[in-house]
């Protein structure tokens, strides 16, 4: 497959230029590593998404298989200029088709989707993640880096391999990383609150988390019995993924929600979790 | 699904003549396509493209009280397909009668609204409360496959769907379409008594009963167990409910749904013997997908002027 610029991006250009968001469109893929067993890193080169996305958001890829027609979603991982990465498991034959493409190969895509995590506020954010909720967690340090009023403290779990600290050491002012042999998130987060590294001056703390349900419940205990305020980006199978089928939802005190526009992060007290 | 390669030179978003319109009972569609309920939510869709340039929107189904559908998950793909078991999750008809339809209609849409029940009292309670609301044409959902009362079980069996009808028809002069299942024997058995018993048009299919299952688990994907499959897949399935409907009931005004992504396809319900079609899970696999249709079908409706003058004068091809 061949792609050219001009052509790829003509539709997001007349979608914007009349006033709309972009449809589903093709990309250039500009790089496909493996970062770990069954993990891979995907990049495209889209301008739109580059500048619009904020953390948590995420893109839907579409395979050109035409048996798998359903979007599959991921988090945006990090910017460069126009390029755009996610992270993802090869768990089935989609994901298998993404890692199998190259440089050079085309992909479409649609996005940024979703309701990002509220960051406005100068805070020290602690960003705590789990496996494949680890990538829009690196873009949050990424996003946040730019502002000098705020501090990060990134927290990784991981089955194995740390396949992702490199990506968020640039980002993060600290970075603590750990897998299944020593222990889960809340090791570190005890470990960080005995070594009083929580609290910054002046900041209040934020803890910011993606990752499997199990973890994240355990991450909104934590920070419910420590009065924080928290932010879980929620994962659910997905349809559309921007709000029109109503497949994806999650139940919260307020009902059942869509997990793709009025997610995917919700509050621990949206949620309910952690009283 | 890729992109086909007319998709890049057509600009959605230009102002477009619709040079061929529809009529579906009575009511003028400035063009043959509209959106399938329950892939269309005014307060999505908006943000992709302007609304009213299809030839209608059929809106998500809606309830006398708000229900909460089924939990989660809902979905699984299927070879070519989606497979979904929201239960008619919607916000009630109430909600919409000072939400989505305001706003749809102050957008200029042709608006169907589509009905939902658990019961005949729940489906009477919507249409009377429809019955002089803004909407241009009433939809009665008689074939959701993922509710336990009402929908399918309605559409499956001729004599209850001729006494729903029965009651709902006097409430209202707004055309009124049955939404037909295709998870029957005979299509044409449900479709003669919606028509004998006052129905204006009939739509199908509704989605195909299916599943899938997770073999790391052994278990359903879906937490309702069954779903009902939209896609690709289903063309065929659609094309012959329209074809065979047809040969029954010349007259009836048909609305084909079932795996419609391109021009092309819409053309082929055309051909079948409907008077219009509906897109729906394509808008899942891209939000523009139902304007593309549209504007791929008035193309190609200028090089089949006898099909396009009957649709024009409310007739069909067959």
């Amino acid at each position: 497959m061949t792609a050219t610029f001009t052509p790829t991006y003509d539709v997001v250009d007349e979608a914007v230029a009349a006033g709309y968001f972009p449809p589903r469109h093709p990309v250039d893929i500009t790089a496909v590593e493996t970062l770990a067993d069954r993990v891979v890193r995907l990049t495209f080169r889209d301008p739109y998404i580059a500048k619009h996305a904020r953390p948590a958001q995420f893109v839907n890829l579409f395979t050109n298989d035409p048996l798998m027609p359903m979007p599959r979603p991921f988090g945006v991982s990090e910017v460069h200029g126009d390029e755009v990465s996610v992270i993802f498991a090869v768990v089935g034959k989609g994901t298998a088709e993404f890692a199998e493409l190259a440089a050079g190969d085309t992909l479409q895509v649609l996005g940024p989707l979703g309701r990002p995590f509220k960051t406005k506020q100068a805070a020290h954010y602690v960003l705590v993640a789990g496996g494949l909720g680890v990538p829009p967690l690196i873009y949050a340090a990424q996003h946040l880096a730019a502002d000098p009023a705020t501090r990060t403290t990134a927290v990784f779990g991981y089955r194995n391999e740390h396949f992702a600290d490199r990506y968020v050491e640039p980002f993060a002012d600290a970075t603590a990383s750990i897998d299944e042999s020593e222990g889960n998130v809340i090791t570190l987060l005890d470990r960080l609150e005995a070594a009083g590294s929580l609290h910054a001056d002046g900041l209040e703390t934020v803890v910011l988390s993606c990752g499997p349900l199990p973890m994240m419940k355990a991450v909104a205990s934590w920070t419910a019995k420590r009065g924080l305020a928290c932010q879980l980006s929620m994962e659910q199978r997905m349809g559309c993924g921007y709000g029109t089928c109503v497949l994806c939802t999650v139940d919260t005190v307020d009902g059942r929600l869509k997990v793709c526009s009025d997610g995917p992060v919700f509050t621990r007290e949206q949620l309910g979790w952690g009283e | 699904m890729t992109v086909e390669t007319t998709a890049n030179r057509i600009n959605l978003y230009e102002p477009h003549e619709w040079k061929h319109p529809t009529k579906v009972a009575g009511v003028t569609w400035k063009n043959p396509v509209g959106t399938a309920s329950g892939t269309f939510q005014y307060a999505a869709v908006r943000w992709f493209y302007d609304v009213s340039q299809l030839g209608a929107v059929s809106t998500k189904g809606v309830s006398p009280v708000p229900w909460e559908g089924n939990p989660s998950p809902r979905t699984a793909e299927g070879p070519a397909s989606n497979i979904n078991a929201v239960g008619l999750q919607n916000p009630g008809v109430d909600h919409y009668l000072v939400d989505d339809l305001p706003k749809l209609k102050e957008a200029g849409a042709t608006v169907v609204a589509n009905v939902a029940g658990h019961s005949d009292d729940d489906y009477a309670a919507v249409v009377a409360k429809l019955a002089d609301s803004a909407a241009d044409m009433l939809e009665i959902n008689v074939s959701c496959p993922n509710v336990t009362h009402g929908g399918m079980s309605v559409g499956t069996d001729p004599v209850a769907l001729a006494k729903l009808m029965d009651r709902l028809r006097p409430m209202t002069d707004k055309p009124m379409i049955i939404k037909l299942t295709p998870n029957v024997t005979d299509i044409t058995v449900p479709a003669r008594a919606a028509v004998e018993h006052g129905a204006d048009a009939l739509s199908m299919i509704n989605t195909v009963l299916g599943m899938r299952i997770d073999i790391r688990t052994g278990k359903p994907i879906i937490a309702h167990v069954t779903g009902g499959v939209s896609g690709p897949a289903v063309l065929p399935i659609g094309l012959v409910a329209v074809y065979r409907t047809r040969t029954v009931l010349p007259d009836i005004p048909i609305i084909g749904i079932g795996g419609v992504d391109s021009g092309e396809k819409a053309l082929e319900y055309l051909y079948a013997g409907a008077n219009a079609v509906e897109v729906g899970a394509a808008a899942l696999f891209d939000p523009v997908a139902p304007l593309r249709v549209a504007r791929e079908l008035d193309d190609l409706l200028d090089e089949r002027p006898e099909l396009a003058a009957k649709l024009a004068a409310g007739k069909t091809w067959r």
